[in-house]
């Protein structure tokens, strides 16, 4: 699959006294190759307003240890904003790869979108690292 | 299948990271056929297969990419009844990979500034043999992995 990132607005109704936000599906490999793209579209949120971030990884086939460097990457940047990032990673085999790295520990890997939605705007105190 | 020694697949391609996913996808189809044998490794370690060999890819362009060396990155497959082997060999400035620093706790702070550093320790984890042959005319990786 052709690595490519979509953008939508976080469902109005489900951010009611939330940030502004974004979600970005992510298809495809998330590799050297797919990186920058995900850093280019974490940096327009950012540089754009949005403070909440949930990155999709539903679609993704592969990652790497550089597809998880950018969305560390991607979590420095919007907690440098006062923001976050949630993370969907339904697959096992990508939540294999974040718990090998011991990335499970700072991320919590979502089932879908609404579970992600649903803890950032519970005000869930952010896990690991803070910026 | 235990006879003749099994045959390398070789591929070379060019040290740019468009060529990531042939790779993965000409090892990891290799190692999922075995040439028309038994496979050896189930799908869970075809996948492990396929990420030591894009970690080792990645940092062979990278090293590459340091010194703007254009020559094509060499990947050596050999697949054999009870296990696989794979070798990455660039032409970059070489390394001392018992140099390479160890990241920060991942719940402090500081660990957020480093997005790289995770390829070796990923290798590490997940091949049964991870070694590493590096000089100033280059490196060659070998990686083993064996049925989980």
């Amino acid at each position: 699959m052709q690595f490519d990132v979509h953008r939508r607005d976080l469902p109005r109704d489900e951010t009611v006294g939330g940030p502004a936000g974004a979600v970005l599906i992510v298809l495809g490999d998330l590799d050297m190759a797919g990186a920058p793209g995900l850093r280019q579209a974490v940096v327009a949120e950012v540089t754009a307003g949005s403070r909440l971030v949930v990155l999709d990884l539903t679609a993704v086939d592969f990652v790497d240890s550089v597809g998880l460097g950018v969305v560390v990457g991607a979590l420095r940047r919007l907690r440098a904003h006062d923001g976050d990032l949630m993370v969907v990673c339904p697959a096992p085999r990508i939540r294999q790869v974040f718990e090998l790295c011991d990335l499970d520990r700072v991320f919590d890997l979502h089932v879908d979108v609404e579970a992600a939605v649903d803890a950032a705007v519970n005000d869930a105190p952010p896990r690991g690292m803070s910026a | 299948m235990t006879g003749r020694p099994a045959d390398w697949i070789e591929l070379a391609v060019p040290p740019t990271p468009e060529y990531l996913q042939l790779v993965r996808a000409v090892v990891g189809a290799a190692a999922g056929s075995s040439a028309g044998a038994v496979p050896c490794l189930d799908p869970g370690r075809v996948a492990d297969l396929r990420l030591v060999v894009s970690e080792a890819v990645t940092n062979a362009i990278e090293a590459q990419g340091s010194v703007g060396v254009p020559d094509r990155i060499l990947i050596r497959c050999r697949v054999e009844f009870d296990h696989v082997v794979v070798e990455v060999a660039d032409r970059g400035p070489g390394f001392d990979p018992d140099a390479v620093a160890d990241l920060p706790d991942v719940e402090t702070p500081e660990r957020l500034r480093h997005e790289s550093g995770l390829g070796v320790a990923l290798m590490q984890r997940l091949a049964d043999g991870a070694a590493v042959e590096s000089g100033p005319d280059g490196t060659t990786v070998r990686l083993t992995i064996r049925p989980g």
